[in-house]
């Protein structure tokens, strides 16, 4: 099928590129929009490595159609910071050691921003509820669990 | 890396009978897309090569759960979370709760829709085994008027539906519960996030301390989703004694036909669905009750 | 010794997390090089067959399509993904030669055969459709009992039966006379096991990047944890000298000994060659399965003859090792189960061998722990199996045989430290032990409790080469460029060589700035393997350190009119400890040294070439506490807990952030994941995390780490390593815990439930 020029809000800005309707989202961050936080690893909706939202909503760009997400406010890894300034998740993160060879770390971050919207005050079951597709082989997920719980309380407080 | 898809022409109807109409054309050239979790999973792996992709997403009005009188309704669209979160079915219909929230993956769910889950007909389905206990029904849109079949009806074989290349499944449709009623749903799997072994949902009706109704819904353990009308048939009208549950739990257990795949083995799935349906009848007896 | 240290022991967080999580890292597959192509590999779709003929005239011919390239377009040399056909032993013990770059002929479903190199994804995928391959096919063999047989299948040549070789213990663990050992013991218990393959599952799938500049100069981006070992590697392949290529490593998503080795760095270097222009070659998660390599299985038996008061007087173990088409690193990974096995417990008779054969599965490499986790899982059931018999504690049974500092380690050099009757003692009382063990409760879920130990190494001298180089300057604002190239698949070593230097130095961990990830820039170090970066590169960081304060002081010395010996240094400033007020801040001191104006510029530095004469060998202790459902035989870790001895911790995160990494690791190993291989076909069933289950948030059981941190003499700061000890003994101590639930044993992993199940009806029958 022949290419058309769409548009994608990705992170807050606007762009407009041709695309083909087989392309996967994932594909077109990295490939054509060069924006490659987002990972690729299992392409099965396995892991979760790619893991963005859109519209607020967790989804796997690995198995969404690129052209099925024009025009809604996509959110990758790269929009997560105001400047250099870190987003509260981000920098719990840090802090918590739950960082290792940091391949899933996008894809856990998105989703903790998923859970930590919708439900601002998790139990410990509930974030690892939240990160059961999120699959890490680093870290036992020990830390990446207490670093959301510490996240959701600096949030909840209004602090960074 | 993850392989690119094939190319194919990709349309976005707005209305059923739109999409209806490049089904036919189509036919078994073109894929419908929803969600999209399996179909484009399935591409990669080349297992679907589809010429054609009918997005059925921008039709409106395919994305609600309805509960009244009528029952509980849900459409073509209602994303498998939605059913999760949704009060109703956590009060009123245990067993599609419970099947929905064992499902692992937020994004999965978030993405996925019921309907779609069943349109793939795998056996293992713990969606489409919870609705066979509770006597669910498809409504289905074609080009001639839309008929509704038992879901037990819909299915065919593995990943085999009774749907014609130009059928869109609209609705489902489940009937109220009936006064004592509960269900429950069990199923084993390797890790939280794994398709599973077997599954076994009941779903029973106890009036006056008699078993008045029963369905047992088993999956993993034959080509489809199938009811254990034999161990039902032990139950009905028994007071639901242990000696009884475990009689019927043993011809369960004899009326599934496992395999042996790399999930588990013929001879553990046999004993699980007897296990798990006196489980499942154990658990479904004390809601009842309460 | 009371220890006040500034940065060491503390929980510091990594430099390079901020770029991991705004998204900014660049992993391999992240990169771009102008003029890029796109690499694809085609793979055999048997698991033994000649191949006839490739035609790669339809492929050639698609638009967009630069290279089609099979055996005949790469150079027909040798190699092996273990590097060891080139001596890294002081032993002089070789591993064969056995793989071409693209294969002569197929010898697992997954072997390479051809590849191409296209301008987009697109285009390279069907040029791939587009490869004719002629196959005949031949008889094949999956299991190595059967390909032992005379008769089976032949895949190499060179191998009768299909035995690659036949590896015996090093000398010092053949050791008195393990016959008259066996008729001397009260109890004697053997028992045979099977440890079957564990796929990595590093998240990053496996890719490279290679180019070629205009003064035929190689470039390999690459994520192989052995750079400079690799660099070796490739010069040979290709005909280069190592100066000739640059190997980078770019961000690594993981590696867990799989990167050990190159997989399809070679096809991408010959793409880039034929085609003159930069290719990256991305596998799927499917290739990674199938197309890499895999933890090692074996077979073995374990025998163990024990004194009636518990003492182990003879030991042997008898290995199957099953490898793949092609050796990968299985030669080692087998023969190391007779180090790590025969070397844990203190005997005077043993003696072992390891027969690696030759089958057509996919390829047998090195997964962290190398061995270690693999024959563990025999030798701490043995142990439990014994315990029993002897009616001794298992855990008094390990206390009596563990080695202590002094002793013979399993690598053959006296024992510099070990503190495992510490982490034994502390890990069963928080566990709960005398509480727990052997309370079977009746009832239909009934809990128990297992322990496992082990040693393992920091670094593998004297049985491999052990070689780091650091080399530090300082900026003249005090700040450290710390040039070192232990490879970093995500275990925080930067992070610790950093502490070791800030701490030498007394400067802060955010003056160093990490330079590392080309053989260009960086001196030699052997990689990221063995447990051997925080002691082996750590040493050389430490070194290096010394010898850059020694010219600080110096300046020092003479700025403040004081002598050398009366400097100390912290909180970034040098001062006189004979007089305090005498100082002056590191930084100034830099600045000086550079931009004195009196002809005696120095860039103050330091450098050290480190070869490591000694091994102090972790050692970690670890309790399982699991609930047995009997009803449907499922075994739930309900907690575990991980007590290791591995020196002076440096970071007590980072230490914390392997163990609980290796308990989702061990437990995997234990209980879930199970490589399956389709008898029929040879075609691996498994191929990707749908199919191959490896635990997730929800299958995690409560942790804890206990860290003795209790100092090495040799250790940098008296560390030693912990990247593998966190996952070894993790599958014993469930296998032994699910023995105390239900007095089940179950000798082949994973622990399926189906296993389970099948054993309680049998023992009930």
């Amino acid at each position: 099928m022949a290419e058309q020029k769409v548009k994608f809000m990705v992170n807050g800005r606007s762009y407009e590129i041709p695309i083909e309707p087989h392309m996967t989202l994932v594909e077109v961050l990295r490939d054509k929009l060069d924006i490659t936080g987002t990972k690729i690893s299992c392409g099965a909706g396995e892991c979760g490595a790619c893991t963005v939202l859109i519209d607020g909503k967790p989804a796997l760009s690995c198995l969404t159609l690129a052209i099925t997400a024009r025009e809604r406010n996509i959110l990758t890894i790269e929009g997560l910071a105001e400047g250099s300034n870190l987003h509260p998740i981000q920098k719990s993160f840090i802090e918590h050691g739950a960082i290792q060879c940091g391949f899933c770390t996008p894809g856990m971050i998105l989703a903790t921003k998923a859970l930590l919207d919708e439900n601002p005050n998790p139990t410990r079951e509930e974030v690892k509820r939240a990160l059961a597709g999120n699959l890490c082989r680093c870290t036992g997920y020990v830390k990446i669990v207490d670093a959301v719980l510490t996240a959701a309380e600096k949030m909840r407080k209004g602090g960074s | 890396m993850t392989r690119p898809l094939k190319p194919f022409d990709y349309f976005e109807p707005t209305t059923i009978e739109e999409a209806v109409q490049l089904l036919r054309k189509y036919g078994t050239k073109a894929k419908v897309l929803a969600g999209g979790v399996d179909l484009v999973a399935r591409m990669r792996r080349r297992q679907f090569k589809p010429q054609y992709v009918v997005s059925i997403l921008s039709i409106p009005g395919l994305d609600y759960i309805q509960s009244d009188e009528a029952g509980l309704r849900f459409g073509a669209l209602t994303t498998i979370r939605s059913i999760e979160l949704s009060p109703v079915v956590e009060k009123s219909y245990a067993v599609l709760h419970e099947a929905t929230n064992q499902i692992a993956s937020v994004q999965v769910k978030t993405m996925g829709t019921a309907v779609g889950n069943l349109c793939v007909a795998t056996p293992a389905s713990d969606i489409a085994a919870a609705l066979y206990a509770l006597g669910a029904k498809l409504k289905i849109a074609g080009p001639a008027s839309e008929r509704v079949i038992s879901i037990e009806d819909f299915y065919v074989g593995v990943n085999e539906t009774v749907l014609k290349p130009d059928e869109l499944v609209a609705e489902v449709v489940v009937p109220n519960p009936a006064p004592q009623t509960g269900g429950a749903f069990f199923k084993l799997v390797r890790t939280a996030a794994d398709i599973a072994k077997v599954n076994a949902t009941v779903n029973l009706t106890v009036t006056n301390n008699t078993c008045k109704e029963v369905r047992i819904a088993l999956g993993a353990v034959a080509p489809t989703v199938i009811r254990a009308t034999r161990a039902e048939k032990a139950l009905k009208g028994s007071s639901l004694e242990p000696k009884v549950v475990e009689e019927a739990a043993q011809l369960a257990a004899q009326e599934a036909k496992p395999i042996t795949d790399l999930r588990s083995t013929v001879d553990y799935r046999r004993e699980m669905v007897r296990v798990l349906v006196r489980w499942a009848v154990e658990k479904a007896v004390t809601r009842a009750r309460s | 010794m009371a220890e006040k240290f500034s940065v060491v022991g503390k929980r510091i967080t990594q430099v390079d997390a901020a770029a991991k999580v705004t998204g900014a890292a660049r992993y391999t597959a992240d990169l771009k090089l102008p003029g890029m192509l796109i690499g694809r590999v085609l793979h055999s779709p048997y698991p033994h067959a000649k191949i006839k003929k490739i035609d790669k005239s339809k492929a050639e011919k698609l638009p967009g399509v630069e290279a089609v390239i099979t055996i005949d377009d790469t150079p027909k040399i040798l190699w092996a993904r273990s590097f060891r056909d080139l001596p890294m032993a002081p032993s002089g013990s070789l591993q064969q030669s056995d793989e071409y770059i693209l294969a002569d002929k197929a010898r697992y479903v997954g072997d390479p055969v051809a590849a191409v190199a296209a301008v987009d994804e697109k285009t390279a995928d069907e040029a791939l459709d587009l490869i004719e391959v002629e196959y005949e096919k031949l008889p094949f063999v999956l299991d190595p009992w059967e390909a032992k047989k005379p008769g089976a299948p032949v895949i190499h040549d060179f191998a009768k039966n299909n035995i690659a070789v036949h590896v015996t213990p090093p000398p010092f663990l053949v050791k008195g006379d393990v016959e008259k050992g066996f008729a001397e013991s009260d109890v004697v218990v053997e028992e045979s096991y099977f440890v079957g393959k564990q796929v990595a599952c590093q998240i990053e799938p496996h890719t490279c990047v290679a180019s070629v500049d205009a003064n035929d100069r190689i470039t390999c981006y690459s994520p192989c944890q052995l750079a400079h070992p690799f660099r070796r590697e490739l010069g040979k392949m290709f005909n280069k000298p190592v100066g000739m290529i640059n190997v980078i490593s770019p961000f690594v998503g993981g590696s867990f000994g799989t990167r050990l080795s190159c997989h399809n760095e070679p096809i991408c270097v010959a793409l880039a060659l034929k085609t003159n222009k930069p290719v990256k070659l991305e596998y799927t998660k499917e290739e990674d399965f199938t197309a890499t390599d895999t933890r090692t299985p074996h077979y073995y038996t374990i025998k163990m003859g024990f004194k009636k008061d518990g003492t182990l007087h003879a030991f042997t173990i008898h290995t199957t090792t099953w490898s793949g088409g092609y050796l990968g690193r299985a030669q080692l990974a087998g023969g190391i189960t007779l180090v790590w096995g025969l070397g844990h417990y203190r005997c005077p008779n043993t003696d072992g061998w390891c027969d690696v054969v030759y089958t057509n599965v996919p390829l047998g490499g090195a997964m962290r722990g190398y061995g270690n986790p693999e024959i563990m899982w025999g030798v701490e059931q043995t142990m439990d199996i014994a315990a029993e018999k002897l009616g001794i504690d298992p855990m008094e049974l390990r206390l009596k045989n563990i080695k202590h500092a002094g002793e013979m380690s399993n690598m053959g050099l006296p024992i510099e430290s070990s503190y495992l009757d510490d982490c034994i003692k502390e890990g069963a009382k928080k566990i709960g032990w005398k509480e727990k063990r052997g309370k079977r409760k009746e009832g239909k879920i009934r809990q128990g409790v297992g322990m496992a130990t082990m040693t393992h190494c920091s670094g593998a001298w004297p049985l491999l080469i052990e070689h780091s180089n650091a080399f530090i300057k300082f900026n003249e604002d005090g700040t450290i460029s710390l040039m070192v190239n232990p490879g970093s698949p995500g275990t925080h070593i930067w992070g610790t060589l950093a502490q070791i230097a800030a701490e030498e130095l007394g400067i802060g961990v955010e003056d160093v700035n990490i330079v590392t990830g080309s053989t260009d820039v960086t001196m030699f170090d052997l990689g990221s393997h063995a447990s051997r970066s925080t002691y082996v590169t750590g040493n050389a960081v430490l070194e290096a350190a010394q010898q850059a304060k020694a010219q600080l002081f110096e300046r020092a010395a003479k700025m403040l009119g004081v002598s050398p010996d009366e400097l100390e240094v912290k909180d970034r400033q040098v001062y006189s400890v004979k007089a305090p007020d005498k100082r002056i801040s590191v930084a100034d001191i830099c600045f000086n040294a550079i931009w004195a104006l009196k002809g005696e510029s120095l860039n103050i530095s330091g450098k050290s070439s480190w070869t490591s004469h000694y091994n102090s060998p972790p050692t970690t202790a670890y309790f399982a506490e699991v609930e047995v459902n009997t009803e449907t035989g499922e075994v739930k870790v309900i907690k575990f807990i991980t007590a290791t001895d591995c020196g002076k911790a440096i970071n007590p995160m980072t230490v914390e952030g392997q163990c609980e990494g290796g308990i989702q690791e061990g437990i995997g190993y234990g209980l879930t994941e199970d490589y399956v291989i389709n008898k029929k076909t040879g075609v691996v069933e498994s191929d990707n995390f749908t199919t191959y289950k490896m635990l997730g948030t929800l299958d995690m059981p409560e942790t804890e780490v206990i860290i003795i941190d209790k100092p090495d003499p040799k250790g940098p700061f008296g560390a030693k390593g912990v990247g593998e000890p966190g996952m070894v003994g993790i599958a014993p101590a469930i296998a032994n815990a699910v023995y105390d639930a239900v007095g089940v044993r179950i000798t082949d992993l994973p622990v399926l439930p189906e296993k389970v199940l099948a054993a309680l009806k049998a023992k009930s029958a």
